[in-house]
């Protein structure tokens, strides 16, 4: 216990926290979605802070291009097609093992989201789109469970606290998304990994400030240009909208039964497929099937595919991530031609 | 009275790249109207209709919300400076 008495000491000596508030942190769950760039800075703030549960979930593998952003993977990761959840505790483990991290491989959606966010005393938002922030919006109101908003896209970046029945909601200020094509991705804009980085770290300290029960959680919009260096802090009102469904108890995209199966993957050039029901693969078959089509690896958690000139990658909950396009019905063909659907 | 506007990056096609533009205009109606004139298409992509701001974005006078003010018809004084801003995506 020394060693963690003094893991923690710098952050104790700060009034703001102190021996009580490091306590508080070493009992509560924190639910991270999403892996990337805010989740990997997030994930690893708030493991070295010493959060006393972390759950990560994450539906992707780590390529190349994340390492640019993405501070928890290194090569070894992306040779060994390790998933970010997995790759993401392993290193965390590293870093603090006396606190409990478990990272979860799976798609997040309407179906299995209060599953994830059972338990959680806050969420924070580590997703590449729209739609699972809306539906993190309405768990969190559902549930009473605060979440931090984060997002980063280009060299700008936004994050809000979210605490239900006290500040407003997402939808209070966004009631609802705009058309797909109308958003700014990291596919089209870019992005500069200062600006998740900042996000990221804002989003962790603000989660530990609801977690300890801060009177200085933020109760503004912040957004941050790190190329221009523009910081602004938005007045956002201090209670929720009378108009808005989701604090009226409308959790439409939580109760929505969306049809579709196929998601394009920002920034990508990928669509996944999720199977509906609750799917088993078994790799070894599989592979022995798909070897005569194309060239296959895999290990216990991710069977990989080239065919057609696509690459497939199959994880043992049925879903896949079709990479080389955007079209979501040749991702769903291949999947029923080659996995069967 | 003349104001800076805080473009979003979506919309940054329709100001040749410009983050920040110029507009006049007494209330956020007239600014929108302004930056119509010299940016066609800002209307349609800001509004739901004729008469309503569109549900996906929220603007901001002095970095307050107009939704905590008069809406679209929050007056504006000179020099202000006025952010336009959709819920942002990546992660």
């Amino acid at each position: 216990m020394q060693a963690n008495t003094d893991r923690y000491s710098r952050q104790i000596i700060f009034p703001g926290i102190g021996r009580a508030g490091q306590a508080k942190l070493a009992k509560s769950t924190v639910v991270i979605i999403g892996c990337g760039a805010l989740g990997t800075v997030a994930a690893a703030c708030l493991a070295r802070a010493g959060i006393g549960r972390l759950r990560i979930v994450d539906r992707d593998f780590i390529e190349y291009h994340n390492l640019q952003r993405q501070i928890l993977f290194d090569e070894d990761d992306v040779r060994d097609q390790i998933p970010k959840a997995i790759a993401a505790e392993r290193h965390l483990r590293r870093v603090n093992s006396s606190i409990e991290i478990e990272g979860i491989v799976s798609d997040v959606n309407y179906r299995n989201i209060e599953r994830f966010t059972a338990g959680a005393d806050v969420i924070l938002d580590g997703v590449d789109n729209l739609e699972t922030r809306y539906l993190i919006n309405d768990v969190s109101l559902k549930q009473g469970t605060p979440w931090v908003y984060g997002a980063a896209v280009s060299s700008d970046g936004m994050t809000m606290n979210i605490i239900p029945g006290r500040t407003p909601c997402i939808r209070c200020l966004f009631p609802s998304m705009p058309a797909s094509g109308r958003v700014a991705t990291c596919d089209t804009a870019g992005v500069v990994s200062s600006a998740p980085f900042i996000i990221g770290a804002i989003q962790s300290v603000e989660a530990m400030k609801i977690l300890i029960g801060a009177e200085d959680v933020s109760r503004e919009l912040i957004t941050i240009d790190v190329w221009t260096g523009a910081f602004q802090r938005l007045q956002i009102g201090d209670s929720p909208s009378p108009d808005c469904l989701a604090c009226q108890g409308k959790y439409e995209f939580l109760e929505a039964r969306f049809g579709a199966r196929t998601t394009s993957l920002c920034g990508q050039n990928a669509v996944q497929v999720v199977v509906p029901g609750d799917t088993q693969l078994s790799f070894e078959e599989l592979a022995r099937r798909l070897q005569q089509i194309g060239q296959v690896s895999y290990n216990e958690f991710m069977l990989r595919v080239a065919v057609d000139g696509y690459e497939m990658a199959l994880f043992p909950d049925g879903r896949a991530i079709v990479k080389g396009t955007n079209d979501e019905s040749v991702a769903k063909g291949l999947y029923a031609k080659y996995v069967g659907m | 009275m003349s104001v800076k506007v805080q473009i979003p990056l979506p919309l940054r096609g329709l100001t040749g790249g410009l983050s920040e533009v110029e507009a006049t205009g007494s209330t956020i109606r007239e600014i929108i109207d302004d930056l119509e004139a010299s940016h066609p298409g800002v209307r349609e992509r800001l509004f739901r209709g004729d008469e309503e701001l569109s549900r996906f974005v929220s603007i901001f006078v002095g970095g307050r919300d107009i939704r905590l003010l008069e809406e679209l018809g929050t007056a504006v004084r000179e020099g202000d400076v006025v952010t336009i801003l959709p819920l942002a995506a990546g992660g």
